[in-house]
């Protein structure tokens, strides 16, 4: 049965002139009136279609008129379409029936040049907007109900800030750390600046602070392999390898002689390779959780520690546990770059090091600075390098370097006598209250050159001595020589190299490679896909401090999702037709969110839309031969009744 | 290819210097300094070649002596890292490193040596009362005696050769060329310089303390001039009398407002007051008063009833002539203008 002709309302808007001065916004709307007279019942110019007054007008006539639908013709949509749609809900009428005509960005400021073209096309945006609101049917948000778990991935200072913070929400916490350790990088450091707590003795108040809380479950050793579903209800595999090592059976005694008569030697990365540990270990004394690890790529079995300490178990088995989460908080964190070989003598000179490798250098000696057998009195800083390049792919700053790099030289300074640092760098970044150490610094007789990209500092040796040049542009340009004991090659944040954990829950990256946020000063902590949420230096350069506040914003945004139980989705998703749909695989492969399922229904193999991470794109519906995708709200039928009345 | 000395610092600051690693570059300095120009622009350049202790180029240098202390960079200075302290210790640097013989710099980095050497004259001037038998006639006929062989010792044995050592350093070793036409023709801006500090007026608001400063000058050579080649004190000429009077009482009432300005250390000039400082005016006060004093006992006729003014005088004069003059703060008066002179042979 056909249904009864629907009672439209158009409203064409002057916006102030910003449209009215190039389209003739009374021809507009006699057109509309004119044509379309059994279905627009109503059709009116207004001065300022958002103004107070004019929403007002708007809901008094559409009671007044009894009317199905309501068009505003004015500003883009992503200004006002909401304000619309909502008049449309004071109203009594659904939200999604609401239709929108962009006759300002799409006509007026378009063709500014052409007055009657640019009427002409507004006239014709305006009724295919009224073709649209023939077949536009009221929809209702889908409702999905959320998991109240959130996974925590990563427990760095920014994974344990959020943990504890959603703990504290009444939020169950899954913690998942790949090393066998907590911390991080910040249990790497031992002074920090702007507070005489060490990073270790961060690590371990945090640490100390998450195991009060009986809704989080700390999971070291622990990988997520596999990732399902969408927000609300996602579900992951997580891998545990063992630590062959029986927490219970441990004698710490014992534990040190099997640590002692371990015979393999691998490069320690927790020293960033300035030398070498066992294949069972533990980073440093107070580290947690704290028991030993066997690292069983490198452990050659040879049974040694079995020997000494009872606690070894080498029929631990790697386990595989699936939970689910309402969201995922991602806090996978940074490596440092490595510099080429050969960069200002990188891995060429026996006197460059990295700034990483000289903070573990600084806090693993004592008395004397000693690298390699040599007392160091002279250090050379070079500053931006793998940052701001302008010929590799690192263009941008890494923050935390320029405070890092003084602050390191300052405690060199005051844990060794005789220190001289010598800073080579391309402008300062001590923003904020780091300005007052690069004060210190300066007043401590510390030595500051400055050189731009296209005159960067060379690193030469010649017999014994390592010698650093530079034109210096504080000095008219003059050529400067600095003779050093040691280089310091001051390297940045780069995105973690194994980006396997991003891979598996198709994060996007921006153009630094580091995860994307939604938006950079609105939405700073979300991620496009739905429930996940971004937190400290995985999103890009950050100190402890900016660390931790993206931290406790990502906590809350992530609570945010579950706290109802319940989640509202969008209802524009797009439906398949199971008579038509034969499966081909086409949309699947066009779903940019992973949300085409492959399902038997009983007679066929079909495609189904997972409605909750479904974004509306319409990627599915153009590729399908068949044409069993329909777009809810942008149907065949309504797309091609707008297509008829603007061509 | 210049290699640096960090080092330096630690040398200059015994010459004085404040806090001038501080400097961050951002020349705040050089823009809000007067006298600085495009072409010739300090004091950010100086604080820079003082931290990377790059003694050649301080040494050829003739900017600090174009500086005349106003203080505004201090003022203004974001980090507080005193450029016109830095320039004043350059100043002394550069006295202590013109001069042959090195007491210049032993004096200023030494209040220690700098008080034994003015208690060595004081008792070497009560040595040689005691051998003329405290005869008043033979102690002012030496003392007459002592400024024109000093006058004459002191200009030929230790200021020449020194100006020589600063023509050296700044001219002949940077190996600038300069005609001989040129010396002759520019020698008026060493006389301009050195009687009426010109330059300094170029400072803001500095046009009283410039005046101030001239007529002490004036006062100052003309006294010299008075009491060497005029014998006030033997004189018994109504004009040469009345003179001197004028001359010394300008020379200790002017100096006054200068040793209160350095004991209230209010201004930037005289906020980082050094030893040298108070003893040059503290001493050419003294100078003024005592000289005035012995004539005015000598025209009372009580200064054979109180022959410790003389001494006293005697001593003062002593110690000016033989430590203020060649080793203190004296040569500025010499440098600044030659400096200016230089300069001027340097320019176009």
């Amino acid at each position: 049965m056909e249904k009864k002709p629907k009672r439209i309302g158009v409203y064409v808007c002057h916006c102030g002139g910003n449209i009215s001065d190039y389209v003739d916004v009374e021809k507009v709307r006699r057109s509309v009136e004119g044509e379309d007279a059994e279905i627009v019942v109503l059709a009116k110019t207004t001065m300022f279609a958002c103004s107070d007054a004019n929403q007002r007008e708007m809901v008094e006539d559409i009671k007044a008129n009894n009317l199905d639908s309501v068009i505003v013709s004015s500003c883009s949509p992503k200004l006002h379409m909401l304000t619309f749609r909502n008049v449309s809900v004071r109203a009594d009428l659904n939200k999604f029936t609401y239709v929108h005509a962009n006759i300002r960005e799409q006509a007026s400021w378009a063709h500014s040049d052409d007055k009657n073209g640019a009427t002409e096309k507004a006239i014709h945006l305006v009724k295919a907007a009224i073709a649209k609101a023939r077949y536009a049917e009221p929809l209702e948000t889908n409702k999905i109900r959320a998991v109240k778990t959130v996974a925590v991935i990563g427990a760095g200072v920014a994974g344990m800030k959020a943990a504890i913070s959603l703990a504290q929400k009444n939020t169950d916490v899954i913690l998942i750390e790949k090393e066998p350790f907590v911390g991080g990088r910040v249990a790497q450091w031992d002074s920090l600046s702007t507070t005489t707590e060490t990073g270790k003795e961060m690590v371990k108040r945090l640490y100390n602070e998450l195991l009060k809380y009986d809704n989080i479950t700390i999971m070291t050793n622990s990988e997520v392999i596999e990732n399902k579903g969408s927000v609300g209800n996602i579900s992951l595999k997580i891998k545990k390898t063992p630590r062959f090592i029986n927490a219970t059976a441990c004698h710490p005694d014992d534990l040190k002689r099997a640590i002692e008569v371990c015979p393999v030697e691998v490069p320690d990365d927790f020293n960033f390779r300035l030398n070498s540990r066992k294949a069972i270990y533990k980073n440093y004394p107070s580290e947690y959780p704290q028991i030993p690890v066997i690292d069983v790529k490198n452990c050659t079995r040879c049974g040694e520690c079995e020997k000494v300490c009872k606690a070894i178990d080498f029929n631990e088995k790697e386990e595989i546990f699936e939970i689910v989460a309402g969201s995922v908080l991602m806090a996978t964190g940074f490596d440092s770059y490595t510099p080429a070989y050969g960069e200002f003598g990188y891995a060429t000179s026996e006197n460059v090091i990295t700034l990483p490798q000289f903070k573990r250098l600084i806090d693993t000696q004592f008395d004397k600075l000693i690298y390699k057998g040599k007392e160091i009195k002279t250090i050379a800083y070079i500053y931006c390098v793998g940052s701001r390049q302008t010929d590799g792919e690192n263009t941008y700053c890494s923050r935390n370097c320029c405070t890092s790099t003084i602050h390191a030289a300052l405690t060199a300074k005051n844990k060794f006598k005789n220190i001289t640092n010598y800073h080579f760098n391309r402008g300062l970044r001590t923003y904020g209250k780091q300005e007052i150490l690069y004060a210190d610094s300066l007043r401590s007789g510390d030595i500051y050159f400055q050189s731009y990209e296209d005159g960067l500092p060379k690193v030469s040796v010649e017999g014994a001595k390592t010698i650093v040049k530079v034109n210096d542009v504080l000095t008219n340009n003059r050529e400067i020589e600095v003779e050093a004991d040691l280089v310091v090659l001051v390297t940045g944040m780069v995105p973690r190299s194994d980006n396997s954990i991003g891979t598996l829950f198709k994060l996007p990256k921006g153009r630094d490679k580091f995860y994307n946020e939604v938006h950079m000063k609105l939405r700073p902590v979300e991620t496009v896909i739905d429930g996940i949420t971004i937190a400290g230096a995985c999103q890009g350069p950050k100190n402890i401090t900016e660390s931790v506040n993206s931290a406790l914003s990502a906590a809350t945004k992530s609570y945010t999702i579950l706290s109802r139980g319940e989640l509202e989705t969008d209802p524009l998703v797009a439906t398949i037709d199971p008579e038509k749909c034969s499966w081909c695989g086409a949309c699947e492969e066009a779903c940019p969110f992973d949300a085409i399922l492959k399902v038997e229904n009983g007679k066929k193999v079909i495609a189904e839309i997972n409605n909750t991470v479904c974004k509306g794109c319409g990627m599915c519906a153009p590729v399908c031969d068949p044409d069993a995708v329909n777009l809810i709200a942008c149907s065949s039928r309504e797309i091609m009744s707008m297509i008829d009345a603007l061509v | 290819m210049s290699k640096i000395n960090p080092a330096f610092n630690k040398e200059l600051e015994k010459f004085g210097s404040v806090n001038y690693n501080a400097c961050y570059n951002c020349g705040n300095c050089t823009a809000v300094c007067s006298l600085s120009t495009e072409d010739d622009s300090f004091p950010r350049e100086m604080v820079r070649l003082s931290v990377l202790g790059l003694e050649d180029d301080i040494r050829s240098s003739l900017k600090p002596w174009e500086c005349y202390y106003c203080g505004e960079c201090s003022t203004h200075c974001p980090q507080e890292a005193n450029p016109g302290e830095l320039m004043m210790s350059l100043r002394r640097y550069l006295t202590a490193h013109y001069d042959w013989t090195g007491l210049s710099g032993l004096m200023y980095k030494s209040l220690t040596l700098s008080i034994i050497a003015f208690v060595a004259t004081f008792a070497a001037v009560i040595a040689f009362a005691v051998s003329v038998g405290f005869e008043l006639e033979k102690m002012l006929h030496f003392g007459h005696m002592f400024e024109g062989i000093a006058i004459g010792t002191i200009g030929f044995t230790i200021l020449l050769p020194n100006i020589a050592r600063m023509w050296y350093y700044t001219i002949l070793k940077p190996k600038t060329k300069v005609t001989f036409m040129k010396y002759v023709k520019s020698i008026g801006e060493l006389f301009i310089h050195m009687f009426t500090q010109k330059r300094a007026l170029g400072c803001d608001d500095n046009q009283f303390r410039w005046f101030e400063h001239f007529i002490l000058v004036i006062g100052y050579l003309s006294l010299l001039f008075t009491t060497v080649v005029l014998n006030w004190f033997g004189t018994s000429s109504l004009f040469v009398i009345v003179l001197g009077y004028i001359m010394s009482a300008i020379v200790f009432v002017v100096t006054i407002d200068f040793v209160k300005g350095r004991m209230k250390a209010k201004k930037e000039v005289s906020k980082h007051s050094q030893p040298s400082d108070i003893f040059f005016v503290v001493w050419l006060f003294l100078m003024g008063l005592t000289a005035f004093m012995v004539r005015l006992f000598i025209d009372l006729d009580i200064l054979e009833s109180n022959k410790w003014l003389y001494i006293f005088h005697l001593t003062v004069l002593v110690q000016w002539a033989l430590i203020i003059v060649p080793f203190g703060k004296w040569t500025h008066f010499l440098y600044r203008s030659f400096a200016m002179y230089f300069a001027k042979l340097k320019a176009d």
